[in-house]
């Protein structure tokens, strides 16, 4: 299927206010047993969606209930409908029902501008702990007409600003992404997203909610002053890469520390990180650097893992090999963008 | 100026757009209101069109009550109440203009929506006309496409998206509209049709000072339409009938009675007509006029037939009804124009009201009265040869038949007599009443409608307030109550030749008359005749039109309980059908795939397991594995369904493919 260049980005509605009795307005419901009830039964409604990355909206599980607005509507509709009856205006009678029609068919354009679009996740990229997890959805629309105002939304009911609205061209596809915020690492299963649409007239709301089958690993939150990295262990043998043997004299670099001559300092690396740098000339063809959780120096697990990722950020910023070992795992040393990533992901999944 | 446009954000625009609407929507109440509510509407607009324009804040809490608190204040005085259909209008407009003000969020607009639709509706109140319709039309499809954009939250979308999918809608809601309003029950006015519901409306009036029909001749506007059954009497029998005029006190004609119901309907004379030759039937859709009289061309003996109104005998062969005339009514009548009325009664019989005159007015015209009296041979007894020595000297003392005769003193029918000479029908009319009862000749004036236009696009008789006319009766003995029209002594034309005086012309009009004198009286045609259609179908159609549609339906005696059941019924069905349909979509598959899923399931069913995921070229291999070249053909279309929709050269369509697969030689199951 041909994709018109035109595909629309995520552009959250600005200034958006939010209706009041929207799903969103939260006020007091820990209090409320209606308000438990009623999310009992969207926890076990939503527990029994399947799980799967892509989602075609169909009449199955689109679904569609009259707006605030909506009823405002109908009461309008009726003072129109009795003003007509005791004025005894044909006209008005005319006027009142087509605005019925109208709202009939806004009801059913609603409905369709949900029904038949696919939406895609693409696999998410793993993110640290307490940090915005995007999730970038591809809207692909299979009909000839476009699809206007639709929202995209992580199914959490504390925040307000959520919205990502998109408009998906005829026969073509719009990416939107949604971001939540997960707490703790591991590997989180996406929560629940939400699609709705108000066009064209806001009388109603459509909406669909869908469970991705992708998982976010979620690395762990690199503390946030950490101590500097420990000096390197003494090479065993022959355990350490070729490179670095061969790499001349000033391969190996630690952090600055109090006291390190002016003329040990590698500036070059200093421009580069907005920390200083000491060469370690005595401990490169020696020592290479291990991160260890075991001795990492901190209380409790978590806190360790901090430290850990902390350090390998640092390492890797600093260009150095490093290798990490955690119980039960031993990744040599290394640099890089995927030995970065093998770290992280080790840490996460510790 | 368009750039300009284009070049504003797009909450400017959308604003702007909004207020273009509000204006538009706004426009005709203009007129209606009072003065200071269009300033202040207009005013309000405006300002809310630069702060848009601008950028800039709205005003804050204080300064939008202050003009509410002002906008009541003014309601208030200028209608002395805050209720009421006018009282009503003036709020609403001015409401829907502050609102503008507040206009931030959606839920904001939302409100100046509905108070937009009720506003539309409320221009329905001073007219239902065509034009009213088309452009309160053009007004809702400019608050749906507002209402739609208001929903487009991504980016700059043009109004014209916006626009077609209103208009879709409304193309999409019509179909709902035409079965609501054919099928939804006509219901009589909740509490009562409010009484000021009417006002404004222009027509016969019930009483009448030497003046006001010139007035209402000055008026082009449509009284009546009358369509003929058969034969149409000559124009000049064309008199229908409204109010008789009795009482008289020197300055005001009045009726007997202004108002009928049934209980003076019983101490009302009984009608003593009789009528020779074939009557004339024909159908009547007369005008809202808030006054109670049915006009039926003389003579009517029998009560008008109309649907929801009860019509009763104002007892001088007018007819009534109940209940002023607040609508088009239309209704079916029979007349006989050879007819003689009361011609048994005898003159002692007769109320004193025929003959009284108010003392110490018109002293000249009773002397002419008691000139007249002894110059007839058989003096003041024969009475028939003092109506024609007054209708001669109508007809040879110089009198003028003009639109306008001046102002009138307080001795109208002296000043007619002797003075002036010229007069339009009521001042002709009138003096000759009164001229007839100075020679003691029981005389009465009628007032309605006389001669009329024929529409010949669709056939109908248009009676407009310039036709209005007023005459005279007088009582003969052996007779009863002959109709005399003075008018058409001093202008004959006016009665023979429909010969009317016509108002200046606009100079549109005008000119466009010097061009081309025919055009115009076939463009005017052609419009009235669309609007009689409009009437007739639209404004027309009331609760016994609903249960003509449902006998023709094929119902026995339809009441309005069945118009309620066929209304459900028609529900339910187009439930049903939208079932189905939503049950046909669900099945509706990618054709493609079909084609593939029937493959799939035939190999399952012939014992080639295949994963639902697998594609054409697993399934041909598939094939080939398990039959060899037997099952070549089938590969090699399995092959052509993938090209087809993957290659770029593919060059055999679908439904080729389709057909191929039905001839395909299967390979021998076992």
């Amino acid at each position: 299927m041909a994709h018109p260049p035109s595909a629309v980005g995520a552009s959250p509605l600005a200034g958006r206010q939010p209706w009041p009795g929207e799903a969103g307005s939260t006020v007091g419901r820990a209090w409320n047993p209606v308000a438990v009830v009623r999310r009992q039964f969207r926890a076990w409604l939503q527990a029994r969606l399947p799980l799967s990355d892509t989602l075609l909206l169909t009449q199955r599980n689109v679904y569609i209930l009259p707006t605030r607005p909506g009823l405002m509507l109908a009461a309008t509709l009726l003072v129109l409908l009795i003003a007509s009856i005791n004025y005894q205006l044909n006209l008005g009678y005319l006027l009142t029902f087509l605005l019925a029609g109208s709202a009939v068919a806004g009801m059913h354009v609603c409905h369709a501008t949900l029904r038949g679009l696919r939406l895609t996740l693409t696999p998410p990229e793993p993110v640290f702990a307490g940090s915005n997890a995007p999730l970038r959805i591809v809207l692909t629309n299979e009909r000839k007409s476009p699809r206007y105002g639709i929202g995209l939304a992580v199914l959490d009911e504390s925040r307000e600003d959520r919205w990502a609205w998109s408009d998906v061209p005829a026969l073509g596809s719009a990416s939107v992404s949604v971001a939540f915020q997960p707490q703790r690492r591991g590997l989180h299963p996406v929560p629940p997203l939400t699609a709705e649409t108000r066009f064209p007239l806001g009388t109603f709301r459509v909406w669909s909610v869908w469970r991705p089958a992708a998982q976010v690993l979620v690395y762990p939150a690199p503390e946030a002053l950490p101590p500097p990295l420990p000096e390197g262990e003494p090479r065993a043998g022959t355990a350490g890469p070729a490179r670095v043997q061969s790499s001349g004299e000033f391969d190996g670099v630690r952090a600055y520390r109090r006291g390190d001559p002016m003329k040990l300092v590698v500036w070059k690396k200093a421009a580069k990180a907005d920390e200083l740098v000491s060469r370690d000339t005595q401990q490169a063809q020696r020592r290479e650097l291990w991160l260890d959780f075991a001795q990492s120096g901190a209380a409790d697990t978590e806190t360790r893992l901090a430290r850990l990722a902390a350090w390998v950020l640092q390492a890797d910023k600093l260009g150095v090999d490093y290798g990490l070992r955690l119980p039960g795992l031993e990744i040599a040393a290394d640099a890089g963008e995927a030995h970065r990533r093998r770290c992280l992901e080790a840490l996460a999944l510790c | 100026m368009l750039n300009r446009l284009n070049a504003l954000p797009r909450e400017a625009r959308d604003t702007l757009f909004l207020l273009a609407v509000i204006a538009w929507v706004l426009m005709p109440q203009a007129a209606r209101v009072p003065w200071w509510c269009t300033a202040m509407t207009a005013g309000i607009l405006c300002w809310r069109g630069v702060l848009a324009v601008r950028g800039a804040p709205l005003p804050g809490t204080p300064w939008v009550l202050g003009l509410l608190v002002v906008a009541v204040a003014a309601t208030f005085s200028s209608h002395r109440t805050l209720l009421g259909r006018d009282a009503g209008v003036t709020l609403i407009v001015v409401l829907l203009a502050l609102k503008t003000l507040e206009l931030r969020a959606r839920r904001d607009a939302f409100v100046v929506f509905f108070l937009g639709f009720f506003t539309l509706l409320t221009n329905f109140f001073f007219s239902q006309s065509l034009l009213t319709a088309g452009a309160m039309l053009v007004g809702l499809l400019g608050l749906l496409t507002a209402l739609v954009n208001a929903h487009m939250p991504v980016g700059r979308p043009p109004l014209a998206h916006a626009a077609k999918t209103a208009a879709t809608m409304a193309l999409l809601g019509a179909p709902v509209m035409v079965l609501l309003f054919m099928l939804f029950p006509r219901l009589a006015p909740l509490w009562g049709l409010p009484s000021d519901g009417m006002t404004g409306r222009t027509g016969l009036s019930s009483t009448m000072q030497v003046g006001n029909v010139a007035q209402l001749a000055l008026e082009e506007g449509i009284a009546m339409r009358v369509k003929f059954e058969g034969q149409v009497p000559p124009s000049y029998e064309l008199y229908f009938r409204g109010p008789v005029l009795t009482q008289f006190d020197g300055r005001e004609w009045r009726p007997l009675i202004r108002r009928v119901n049934e209980s003076t309907a019983a101490w009302m004379p009984p009608l003593q007509v009789e009528g020779f030759g074939a009557p004339v039937r024909y159908t009547v859709t007369l005008e809202p006029s808030n006054r109670p009289w049915l006009l039926v061309l003389d003579a009517a003996i029998k009560a008008p037939d109309a649907p929801g109104v009860t019509a009763l005998s104002g007892g001088e062969l007018q007819w009534m009804s109940t209940r002023p005339t607040t609508d088009l009514v239309r209704y079916t009548a029979e007349s006989y124009i050879d007819y003689r009325a009361a011609g048994q009664a005898r003159l002692a019989a007769l109320p004193p009201q025929y003959r009284e005159l108010p003392a110490s007015y018109n002293p000249r015209t009773l002397q002419l009265a008691t000139q007249l009296m002894a110059s007839v041979p058989g003096g003041a007894a024969n009475k028939p040869a003092l109506v024609q020595a007054a209708l001669e000297r109508l007809r040879t003392g110089g009198y003028v038949y003009t639109l306008e005769p001046g102002l009138y003193g307080e001795h109208t029918a002296d000043e007619f007599w002797f003075d002036r000479k010229q007069g339009f029908c009521e001042h002709i009319a009138s003096a000759f009443v009164v001229l007839m009862r100075g020679m003691d000749i029981p005389a009465r004036i009628v007032t309605g409608y006389q001669g009329g236009e024929l529409n010949g696009v669709d056939g109908y008789w248009v009676l407009r307030h310039s036709d209005a006319h007023a005459w005279a009766e007088v009582w003969l003995a052996g007779r009863g109550w002959v109709r005399v029209d003075p008018t058409s002594m001093v202008a004959p034309g006016r009665i023979g030749s429909l010969q009317r005086l016509r108002p200046p012309q606009s100079a549109f009009a005008s000119a466009l008359g010097s061009v081309s004198p025919g055009m115009l009286v076939n463009l005017r045609q052609a419009w009235e005749a669309v609007n009689n259609g409009w009437n007739q179908w639209v404004l027309n159609y009331t609760q016994s039109k609903q249960l003509d549609l449902l006998r023709q339906l094929g119902f026995r005696s339809p009441d309005w309980e069945d118009l309620f059941y066929m209304l459900v019924g028609v529900v339910v069905a187009v439930s049903l059908a939208g079932a189905a349909w939503a049950r046909w979509e669900r099945r509706r598959q990618d054709p493609w795939l079909r084609l593939l899923a029937r493959v799939r399931q035939r190999l399952s069913a012939a014992g080639v397991p295949l994963a639902p995921a697998c594609g054409p070229r697993q399934m041909a291999d598939a094939v080939t594995k398990r039959f060899g070249n037997e099952g070549r053909p089938l590969a090699d279309w399995l092959l052509r369904l993938e090209a087809q929709r993957y290659s770029r050269s593919a060059n055999a369509p679908l439904p080729t493919l389709q057909r191929e697969l039905n001839r395909l030689p299967w390979p021998a199951f076992r």
